[in-house]
């Protein structure tokens, strides 16, 4: 019962929020929502945590929902890092602020159900239900190109979502499942011919390349982060919903393991060449929001270098990367909002110096960026390592390539820090963080710090579901590490 | 397994949480304490940390074994089963006992030197922070939390030489080390893949014994061992990636004793001893490392004599000495390298330490031209800096002369070098040794002797510096005669340091020459020292500068100013062309995938857009590369993947 409580709890606060009256009430009862959430996905143990009951049977689906996995173990890791978004959100939003923090808690209720959906057609009706709340925040709070943002957004979401939508219907009758849940699935579509395989998952890996994303579908990002509401709260929301990598995880990758075989080697240029190329470009961008979408999708490239490693660790750190940047990423999001809050601008050029007047403010964003590049004891690093340590396995060329991007990353990291907090200040004075912005911050700073030091307990969960997938598959790398050894 | 609290020797993993407690408090809440409060809480971690190394120490004595300590899981996946623990032993233990020892004395240095500094509690939390990253390097037993640590002082050391960040000049020095030793990292990271893929541990003991089973020289031990390499040249800063050190002078002065001289640079040599029992199976690493160790050793003493910067000279010695020591683990001896460590720590600490002294009684003038006389008004800095000099020099009887005589011993009489030019080595060794004995002459002798140059009215006011800052000086420059007697020539004298360490270093087999053969080479390394002393005096004191103005402009004199020339090299080589192709990437981003496919799919006209777009010259051109690009990648994954799945 809980499992079906994480969804519905948030998205009927969303409701709440659009019929709430009164000003005075927003706040604390998003916050609540929140919290209700996070409290709930941290006790959804054990069989309340799974629900499994008939929706439509006469195409096999169920409302199948299950938080005691990996998907919970994110779902976690995306509300607390709402928590502190909504907070923000209702401290710079003025206009329509309760419609602003209903989307924002519709977003984590469909964020919620692709976690915790179990049955294939559940997990694509939220998959597309959780593009409105992010396409209204676009067009209800954005800048003035927004318009142009949201429809390539739409075209290239569209695009993707009817891709897969094609495959799932022939997913079934091809494989003579039984129905739609992942059990009923997993008994019989690893037994499709390799090429079909091929075919479908290709499909899979098409849509979720888009919400991934990677090269070279990644071009609406950039634009959506640049024209969303210059809080950042908008883009914490569509960060935590850039959910590519867990698709494939959940189901591309263990559904149609020959397919994956056969595509991996495509998935792992693809990923390591993101990793690199968006490195690049984030160094050589002066808006500071697009310099963090592109800063993002290099991640991207490294959850997909692990996710097509095939191998163990590497699927395992690809998920404990995507759960770390939904911190690192948000919080840098965050940051930079608090920064617009001061300056009124996103370039670069408007910055510089703030260290000595905001201490504060320069210690905490250094702690968050310096997560985001990977550095060790923070929360990208866990993951991060073992997502190209077993992209080395597959390929050493990848992990090289992937190498480089980390090396990229140090530079763009200490760089930014440089342009923002460093060297004489300019322009007026400014302050440190207020008490709000730091009830916003710790969280985040908490978060970043957590799963840097002891990851070892979402690890095992995403490890659990990892051998399951690839226990189907009969790839020759994987578990070629735990055998290592024995030589 | 449960760590055993009952052993003193386990406590020794309370050690960087002290440490680290001290930055959390300062860094917390050091803004509203009164000064020097930050200072001496943080002087009392690290002092806390020292004890905890010394039980440490003490309970090791006589035992063989070292004690671990698993603490929690870290990275329990795919059969790595990687934990937060540490591993206690002789190697930690000397390295503790330096690194909260030597971190004292320049912490409590600290309180006097940063007085009044904006930043006083920011500079103590991070020096705090610096020795708990250092203790977990030393301390961790896998490669990946030793990772952490190597990370985490590289993160320290950046904060620490931009410390003073307003002046860009400062901000781009830390930044340099960082990109830098990033590269370095790269090697470690790759390093350790390539560790897991073939050992299926990170675990260091496991690493160590499974390089045992393999073949003596091994190749997948030798790129192991290369690969590591990479990250050691990083963080201390060997050839060719060096150029981060000199730069890194631009922090304060007490962070360059501490870390780029005494501690965090030696962490290329604890990482090569630490895995002594691999490299000891590969003998092509090994002579790769020793012999980049020993054309470091030169460079960097070539361009310590043109240098006019009081720090600039001593960081470039440092780069040297370091060289001195990756000879030393690329020969085998690994113990005479941990001892050059410890040795090295006292007397450049206590040189660093020094032209501090200096620095702070000049009112922050650095350039020896425009010192000198400064040892008949600062007697104990200069009484102090004369004792270092004599060290590094290797004057006989002080530890310098011991540690850097049982380096040319290990590399003359090594057998693991003996097919790669193992007396080549011991001739450069000496030629550098030579070399060093001479700019170290004119170091001291351009700033404690001879009469004052420069501004009167600086000279007037320069004074002996407050007793925080002169004690520390007096401690090291005891050690600094002293410490060297732990290792006497263990040919004809009782040597404590090699049996210490024995347990917890891979052991060479040396071709000891004939008993008359080491006196003649303990003969010929006293020989360069007084040569070296000899040709700095002819040049400084006899030839009163004429000459070494007159070598200063000629081509060698401007090649040893500018470093040879190695930043001017790669800004031409890497930093121009890397950021020439980001800037092209942006520019075909934003025109082909925004404009061109991005904006395509929105227009209702997308196909005419797509066109004119592509027609546009250089959108092809980039289109053209960038597939072909992402081609040869595709290719080359997808053929490595076949190669994997065939070997398997």
């Amino acid at each position: 019962m809980i499992a079906a409580a994480i969804v519905l709890v948030p998205l009927a606060v969303a409701v709440a929020l659009l019929l709430a009256p009164r000003r005075a009430v927003h706040l604390p009862l998003a916050v609540l929502g929140v919290v209700a959430t996070l409290v709930l996905a941290l006790f959804a143990d054990g069989p309340a945590g799974r629900l499994d009951v008939p929706w439509i049977p006469t195409i096999g689906a169920w409302i199948a929902l299950d938080a005691t996995g990996a998907g919970g173990a994110l779902l976690r890791v995306a509300a607390l890092v709402m928590l502190p978004t909504v907070l923000w959100a209702a401290l710079r939003v003025d206009r329509h602020a309760h419609r602003f923090l209903a989307a924002l808690l519709a977003t984590l209720a469909g964020v919620a159900g692709i976690f915790l959906a179990r049955d294939l057609v559940l997990f694509y009706v939220f998959w597309d239900l959780t593009l409105l709340p992010g396409l209204a925040l676009l067009g209800g709070w954005g800048l003035a190109h927004r318009r142009a943002a949201l429809v390539k957004y739409l075209m290239y979401a569209v695009a993707g979502s009817f891709v897969m939508l094609l495959a799932l219907l022939a997913l079934r009758p091809l494989s003579g499942a039984a129905g739609y849940r992942f059990e009923e699935l997993l008994a019989a579509t690893p037994q499709l011919d390799p090429l079909t395989q091929a075919w479908l998952f290709g499909a899979f890996m098409f849509a979720f390349a888009v919400k991934l994303p990677i090269f070279p579908l990644h071009a609406w990002l950039v634009d959506v982060n640049e024209q969303n509401h210059p809080s950042g709260a908008a883009d914490v929301a569509g960060t935590l919903y850039k959910l590519g990598g867990f698709g494939l995880f959940a189901w591309a990758l263990p559904l149609l393991p020959d397919g994956a075989t056969l595509l991996a080697p495509l998935g792992l240029a693809l990923g390591a060449f993101t990793a690199v190329y968006a490195m690049a470009i984030a160094t050589r961008h002066t808006h500071l929001k697009r310099v963090l979408a592109y800063f993002s999708i290099s991640h991207m490239g490294i959850v997909a270098v692990g996710l097509f490693s095939l191998h163990l660790a590497g699927q395992s750190g690809a998920m404990a990367l995507l759960a770390a940047q939904m911190v690192t990423t948000s919080g840098l999001f965050l940051v930079a909002g608090m920064l617009h809050a001061r300056r009124g601008s996103f370039e670069l050029d408007a910055f510089g110096g703030l260290a000595k007047a905001a201490p504060a403010f320069a210690a905490v964003s250094l702690l968050v960026l310096f997560g985001g590049i990977g550095v060790p004891g923070l929360a990208n690093f866990p993951g991060e390592f073992l997502a190209v340590l077993g992209a080395f396995a597959a390929s050493p060329l990848a992990a090289t390539l992937a190498v480089m991007a980390a090396i990229g990353a140090g530079a763009f990291g200490v760089n930014l820090f440089q342009r923002l907090f460093q060297g004489e200040a300019k322009g007026a004075p400014t302050r440190d963080l207020s008490p709000l912005e730091v009830a916003v911050l710790v969280p985040i700073v908490a978060a970043t710090l957590w799963l840097g030091i002891a990851p070892a307990a979402n690890l095992t969960a995403f490890e659990a579901e990892a051998a399951a997938g690839l226990a189907a598959a009969p790839p020759p790398v994987v578990l070629e590490l735990a055998e290592g050894g024995a030589r | 397994m449960s760590p055993d609290w009952n052993d003193p020797v386990a406590w020794a993993v309370f050690a960087p949480a002290m440490a680290l407690l001290g930055a959390l408090i300062n860094g917390l809440f050091g803004r509203r304490l009164r000064e020097p409060l930050p200072g001496v809480l943080a002087s009392l971690a690290v002092g806390g940390a020292f004890v905890l190394a010394l039980i440490a120490f003490f309970g090791l004595l006589g035992r063989e074994a070292g004690v671990a300590v698993e603490l929690w899981p870290f990275l329990p996946v795919a059969g790595l089963d990687l934990s937060i623990g540490f591993v206690v032993d002789a190697l930690a233990a000397t390295f503790m006992l330096v690194i909260t020892g030597v971190g004292l004395a320049i912490h409590v240095y600290s309180i006097g030197y940063m007085h009044a500094d904006d930043g006083y509690a920011r500079y103590f939390a991070l020096l705090n922070l610096f020795v708990a990253a250092m203790l977990v390097l030393v301390l961790a037993d896998s490669l990946v939390l030793l990772f952490i640590g190597w990370e985490g002082v590289g993160v320290c050391s950046y904060l620490l030489i931009g410390f003073w960040y307003r002046q860009t000049a400062n901000a781009d020095a830390g930044r340099k080390a960082f990109i830098v030793n990033r590269i370095g990292d790269a090697g470690f990271l790759l390093a350790s893949f390539l560790v897991a893929a073939t050992f299926g541990t990170l675990t260091i003991a496991e690493v160590n014994a499974a390089a045992g089973t393999y073949a003596f020289g091994a190749g997948v031990l030798g790129s192991i061992g290369l690969l590591y390499l990479v990250a050691a040249t990083g963080k201390s800063a060997q050839l060719p990636l060096h150029v981060w050190l000199p730069d890194a002078m631009a922090g304060p002065t007490p962070v360059s004793a501490l870390i780029h001289a005494a501690t965090m640079v030696t962490a290329g040599v604890y990482l090569i001893a630490r895995l002594s029992p691999l490299y000891a199976m590969t003998p092509e690493a090994s002579a790769v490392v020793a012999w980049v160790g020993a054309l470091t050793a030169l460079v960097a003493a070539i361009a310590a004599t043109g240098q006019t910067d009081v720090k600039r000279v001593l960081a470039y010695s440092t780069v040297s000495q370091l060289g001195f020591m990756f000879v030393a683990v690329g020969a085998g001896a690994y113990s005479a390298a941990v001892f050059h460590v410890v040795t090295h720590a006292f007397f450049k600490g206590l040189l660093f330490l020094g032209s501090g002294s200096v620095i702070h009684a000049m009112s922050g003038e650095q350039d020896v031209r425009r010192m000198g006389g400064l040892g008949k008004r600062m007697r104990t800095t200069g009484t102090t800096a004369l004792i270092g000099t004599l060290a590094i020099a290797g004057v006989p009887l002080l530890s310098g002369f011991f540690s850097k005589d049982a380096i040319l011993a290990g590399a003359w009489s090594s057998t693991l070098l003996a097919d790669y030019g193992g007396k080549a080595l011991f001739a450069v060794l000496l030629a550098t040794a030579a070399l060093t004995a001479f700019y170290m002459f004119r170091w001291y002798y351009l700033v404690f002797a001879g009469g004052a140059r420069g501004d009167a009215r600086v000279h007037a006011k320069v004074h002996e510096s407050p007793p925080s800052m002169t004690l520390p000086l007096v401690v090291l420059a005891v050690l600094a005669v002293v410490g060297g007697y732990v290792g006497l020539p263990a040919f004809a004298f009782p040597n404590a340091i090699d049996p210490w360490l024995a347990p917890a270093l891979a052991e060479i087999h040396l071709d000891h020459p004939a008993l008359w053969l080491e006196w003649l080479l303990v003969a010929a390394s006293v020989l360069a020292a007084g040569l070296g002393l000899a040709a700095g005096w002819w040049v400084y004191e006899r030839g009163k500068g004429a000459l070494a103005s007159r070598i200063g402009a000629g081509p060698l004199g401007r090649a040893a100013r500018a470093g040879l020339g190695f930043d001017a090299l790669y800004r031409a080589a890497v930093v121009g062309p890397v950021e020439g192709v980001a800037g092209g990437l942006a520019i075909g981003d934003r025109d082909l995938l925004d404009k061109g496919i991005g904006a395509g799919v929105t227009s209702a006209t997308w196909l005419g857009r797509l066109v004119a777009v592509w027609q546009s010259g250089h959108v092809r051109l980039y289109a053209l590369a960038m597939l072909l690009g992402l081609a040869a990648i595709v290719v080359a994954i997808a053929a490595t993947v076949a190669n994997v799945g065939g070997r398997a």
